[in-house]
């Protein structure tokens, strides 16, 4: 009889609907966590942090029970986590329009750090007050704030990157989540009960060529310059002579990686690798030493420069008033002569020139592993007038971005080979799929030893005081190679010169063994500029700490001291 | 070979068969009454059977007191962790760049323009050795930002006939602290000098 009843009662339970009533049970004491996978850290060449991820907790509120209580528990939790009072008491007061259902989850405040998340609740419950509780929330911590952020990027509230180097290696960083299911009877997980687990699989790290103390000197160097030219923004790059590393990429103005929606969208990427500009004077680096590897100039090659040059229907001024002038080809780069450049490059054809600049690396782009990367216009060689050649010798009528600029005048800092520049130590895959890193650089041959060696010993004179457009830029006891840069803008609107300047200054030390090249471009500076005034005092002081930094003596040679007239 | 051997043992053969026979021969086996109690057996069972209950019994609340230290174990190690990520952000502040170098700037501290460094190996000094000076100082905090808009009210402009109306507002400025019946009608004036007073302070900032 009762065996009948037993039967029953199983033919019910396991005949009828026996999935629904498993179900059931797993739902009563089966718990599926997520094991989230930690993102990789971003660090910097010494391994320390720039990007890194800490357990963060996000502190939510049910408003419900939180309402009669919520000037009390407000009072508790602004103090503590130094919220604004008032944004706080909306969060714990929410309520919903009439006729909808109760509201009953807030965010109070998210990316937490855990103590602290924890400990605030603990105050709240020790208060005698509910209704208010802590979930995880993944913390991207970004400890040294806008150092970097440029490259960086940051993540949006729901942990998706949504620029800088956190977008392009998404993939590599983000790692793979995990469950875990597991039985739980009042809190516990039940010893040999049912238990599956899908391990996370972790992002990797991501380590940077950037060195962060010289990153955060040259950004504050170069926000100091651009807020006292009243400039609108600058960039400014170091770099390893010898192995095309960049030590620091700094852009101004940036913003806080912590908090990037304080800042305006356009502020948030990279302007060194974005923006293109014409280069201006410093391009006749570029122009001379390729006339030095041809065999067609010395550094003692006489030039006689008059006041003004007629090119075709236009005229091509200095950017001094001077009489005629006897300057050698030395002293043409000292005193920046235009109009002495293109006299020198009329020795080339057009295709010489261009050839020369299309191996230097104007219009190509160097993928660095940085989203909106630039490429620049060097024109095509069958456009070229002999006004086009002039003032392409001169740095107008081409346009770069400052990293090509950098990677260019290195190729002349480096013995005349070209390197391209590397950003990630190692290599590591881009969301488009391409390799990048110091890996993947290649070397190649653009100029001579011989040539970039003179070229080398005329920049000198750039720096030198009373010779030079840019004795500031030189430091007391080292030989200093450098180039000032004056390039008019071209208006947004108009596509013509709308008046204002980008001035800026590229050079190397120590100029006999050259170990780091910096580059710094300032954006139109509100009453003009010169490049050695305005960029070259940045230039000097990013260089000096280079050098100091990496503890590189001077090199205790002469001078170049090459004659400058004739 | 058997053959030979046959007569020898023909001898023993049927002596081994009629005792064979005699065994092979069935009798009752007589009816063996145990007289062994029951008790003792029915007891050992239960024994066994509490034995194993309580065992399973303590196993599994020994199991179930694991579980428990397990969770407590785990929840210390979530909150120790939480904690040394915590202390890790906090060394990490303190060492990040600005940090320092706002702290050395409040001692006074300035890069020098010019590396020169000292050879251990030989004592010789290499590079000029020159003082910083306060122009190689660079600004390491950024500018103060202005004061946000709402605390940026338009100037109040009140607009006063010449020279008696004047005289009277100098005359409430001082006087404000004493007449408190005075002062309350000229608040417009005197709100409209602080009101004037505000952006231009913000500029100077």
């Amino acid at each position: 009889m009762v065996l009948s009843l037993f039967g029953a009662r199983l033919i019910q339970l396991q005949g009828l609907d026996p999935k629904a009533y498993a179900a059931k049970a797993n739902a009563e004491s089966l718990v599926t966590v997520p094991l989230p996978a930690t993102r990789g850290q971003i660090t910097d060449r010494n391994g320390v942090p720039l990007a890194e991820t800490v357990a963060g907790m996000m502190i939510v509120a049910d408003p419900l029970r939180t309402r009669p209580h919520a000037e009390d528990i407000a009072r508790i939790l602004a103090d503590r986590l130094h919220l604004d009072y008032f944004d706080v008491l909306d969060g714990l007061m929410r309520q919903a329009p009439p006729g909808k259902p109760d509201i009953r989850f807030a965010y109070i405040a998210r990316r937490v750090p855990a103590t602290l998340a924890t400990a605030t609740v603990a105050a709240v419950t020790n208060a005698g007050f509910q209704g208010i509780e802590t979930r995880p929330d993944p913390l991207r911590n970004y400890p040294a704030h806008d150092v970097a952020a440029n490259l960086l990027g940051f993540l949006n509230s729901d942990g998706v990157p949504l620029a800088g180097l956190e977008q392009t290696f998404n993939r590599r960083l983000a790692g793979k989540d995990g469950t875990e299911t597991y039985e739980v009877g009042g809190g516990n997980r039940i010893p040999l009960g049912e238990n599956t687990e899908t391990p996370p699989v972790n992002g990797r790290n991501l380590t940077l060529t950037i060195d962060r103390d010289v990153q955060f000197y040259a950004q504050r160097v170069l926000r100091t310059a651009v807020q006292g030219a009243n400039a609108q923004s600058g960039a400014a790059i170091a770099m390893d002579t010898r192995t095309g590393e960049i030590l620091a990429l700094a852009d101004y103005p940036t913003y806080d990686a912590n908090d990037p929606g304080a800042s305006p969208s356009n502020d948030r990427g990279s302007r060194a690798l974005s923006d293109v500009y014409e280069p201006g004077s410093v391009e006749k680096v570029l122009t001379t030493s390729s006339l030095i590897d041809a065999g067609k100039v010395t550094p003692m090659t006489r030039i006689r420069v008059p006041s003004q040059l007629p090119v075709l229907n236009h005229t091509i001024h200095d950017y001094f008033q001077h009489g005629n002038l006897r300057l050698t080809m030395a002293g043409v780069i000292a005193k920046s002569s235009n109009i002495g450049t293109v006299l020198a490059t009329r020795q080339f054809t057009h295709s010489q020139l261009w050839n020369y600049l299309d191996a230097f690396g104007i219009g190509h782009s160097a993928d660095i592993g940085m989203p909106n990367q630039t490429r620049g216009v060097l024109p095509p060689v069958d456009t070229w007038s002999d006004l086009t050649q002039a003032t392409v010798s001169f740095g107008q009528g081409l346009s770069v971005n400052a990293l090509q600029m950098i990677t260019a005048v290195n190729a002349v800092a480096n013995g005349g080979e070209l390197i391209t520049p590397s950003l990630i130590m190692g290599s590591a895959t881009t969301a488009s799929g391409d390799l990048v890193g110091t890996a993947q650089a290649t070397r190649r041959r653009v100029i001579s030893a011989q040539a970039a060696s003179l070229e080398a010993r005329m920049m000198e004179g750039v720096t030198t005081q009373g010779l030079g457009t840019a004795p500031n830029a030189g430091i007391a006891g080292y030989r200093v190679a450098g180039k000032t840069g004056t390039a008019q803008e071209v208006g947004a609107t108009c596509g013509c010169y709308d008046g204002s300047l980008d001035v800026s200054f590229s050079g190397f030390a120590p100029a006999d063994n050259p170990r780091f090249t910096v580059y710094v471009v300032i954006k139109k500076p509100l009453h003009g500029g010169t490049g050695g005034g305005t960029a070259g005092p940045v230039f000097r002081k990013i260089l000096n700490y280079l050098l100091q930094k990496y503890s590189v003596p001077p090199t205790d040679t002469p001078p170049a001291n090459l004659p400058v007239f004739w | 070979m058997s053959s030979l051997l046959s007569p020898a043992r023909g001898t023993r053969l049927p002596r081994t068969a009629s005792s064979a026979v005699e065994r092979a021969r069935l009798a009752l086996v007589p009816v063996r009454v145990s007289r062994a109690p029951r008790a003792p057996f029915a007891a050992l069972v239960l024994a066994i059977l509490g034995a194993g209950v309580v065992g399973l019994l303590m196993f599994n609340t020994h199991m179930q007191q694991g579980a428990f230290y397990a969770t407590s174990l785990q929840n210390r190690a979530d909150a120790l962790t939480a904690r040394e990520q915590s202390l890790q952000m906090q060394l990490d502040q303190l060492r990040d760049p600005q940090h320092l170098a706002v702290a050395g700037r409040q001692l006074g501290m300035v890069a020098p323009a010019t590396p020169a460094f000292v050879d251990l190996a030989t004592g010789k000094i290499l590079g000029k050795p020159t003082p910083a000076g306060p122009a190689d100082g660079i600004r390491v905090t950024p500018l103060p930002a202005g004061l946000p808009s709402p605390l940026r009210p338009k100037p109040i402009i009140v607009r006063v006939l010449a020279p008696t109306t004047a005289a009277t507002t100098t005359q409430t400025g001082t006087h404000t602290p004493t007449g408190t019946g005075h002062a309350s009608t000229n608040t417009g004036t005197t709100r409209g000098r602080n009101g004037a007073a505000t952006p231009a302070h913000g500029a100077h900032r």
